[in-house]
């Protein structure tokens, strides 16, 4: 009973969320993607000497010089259906934080025993999230456009995770916990970027002609700004709309288990 | 808030378990979604999600 409430709210508001990110981005960083794509690729000339292009592989979209990997792979077509495709994969992302956060503020709520969950407490969950999963992260590895070489992308995916679950736990302790404790928050806080986010030496564009490497880099501003308000958008909306659902949806099931002997 | 939270301590431990099992089942499905759409290696799946996976600044190629 518990369980089906928490994920059909959590399929409500991940719809809800996702499909007005998609809305957001379709106008702001959709348009900087396509911009970038068109740049991406035009290293592979002078690729095989340097191990830093060998990270910067190529799409099905770039057409000519799309590695062989790639090419082979089924992708969507440019146009409507790879803006269907990005639409879909939004949705299920924000049903996925939407699970965690509808989790999250409803054992808030149950151990704290009051009628807490609300959209107004929701947004503060959200803007937590944003925080883990867009912030903390974002700090150590700035917004990437297609076409930008990094580090080895098992690196970046694990410190990812690591800065994420920092956050996570770090507020978590600065949040909930009482006494002196708390502040071991700020040095889970820390820990990702006393790891140290991987990079590689010559920046996001090297490799690259000047030319294009400055028309690149003028597009990487705009990019992290869409990004940022994006994200923003999602998990404020997550938030405002879990802290709802949950009150309206959820607090009904959890005051019926609340009273099994 | 502190004596909020001791008093739910209090309660009978299979109302715990009845709702700790399900928000901790929920909150596991949610990071697998959003593992599968934000960090599988599988090609498909990362054209897909690949302007997603940008937008929300996973590590993407």
């Amino acid at each position: 009973m518990l369980f089906r409430r928490i994920v059909l709210c959590a399929l409500l508001v991940g719809a809800l969320a996702g499909l007005l990110v998609s809305a957001v981005q379709h106008w702001q960083a959709i348009p900087l993607i396509a911009a970038a794509e068109v740049f991406e690729g035009s290293t592979d000339p002078a690729e095989p000497a340097t191990p830093l292009a060998a990270t910067a592989h190529d799409h099905d979209h770039s057409h000519d010089d799309a590695h062989a990997h790639d090419a082979a792979e089924w992708a969507p077509e440019d146009g409507t259906e790879r803006h269907v495709w990005t639409a879909i994969a939004n949705v299920l992302t924000a049903i996925g934080f939407g699970l965690v956060l509808v989790a999250a503020i409803t054992i808030w709520e149950h151990l704290r025993g009051r009628p807490l969950a609300s959209a107004r407490t929701g947004l503060v969950w959200g803007a937590a999230g944003w925080i883990c999963v867009f912030g903390l992260p974002t700090l150590g590895l700035p917004p990437e456009l297609p076409g930008s070489v990094a580090a080895p992308l098992g690196d970046r995916q694990a410190w990812w995770l690591l800065a994420a679950a920092s956050g996570a736990a770090g507020l978590g302790l600065l949040a909930f916990v009482r006494g002196p404790l708390r502040w071991a928050g700020l040095a889970v806080l820390a820990l990702p970027f006393a790891v140290g986010a991987p990079h590689l030496a010559g920046g996001p564009f090297a490799g690259y002609d000047i030319g294009i490497a400055q028309q690149m880099e003028a597009l990487a501003g705009p990019f992290a700004i869409a990004t940022t308000i994006a994200t923003a958008v999602q998990w404020l909306a997550l938030g405002g709309l879990s802290g709802w659902a949950v009150a309206r949806w959820v607090r009904p099931a959890l005051a019926d288990l609340a009273t099994i002997p | 808030m502190q004596q909020q939270a001791a008093l739910q301590i209090a309660r009978p431990k299979s109302a715990l378990m009845a709702i700790a099992m399900p928000v901790l089942t929920a909150a596991l499905l949610g990071a697998v979604i959003v593992y599968g759409v934000g960090f599988s290696p599988i090609a498909a799946a990362h054209n897909a999600a690949h302007d997603a996976r940008h937008v929300n600044v996973f590590p993407c190629h």
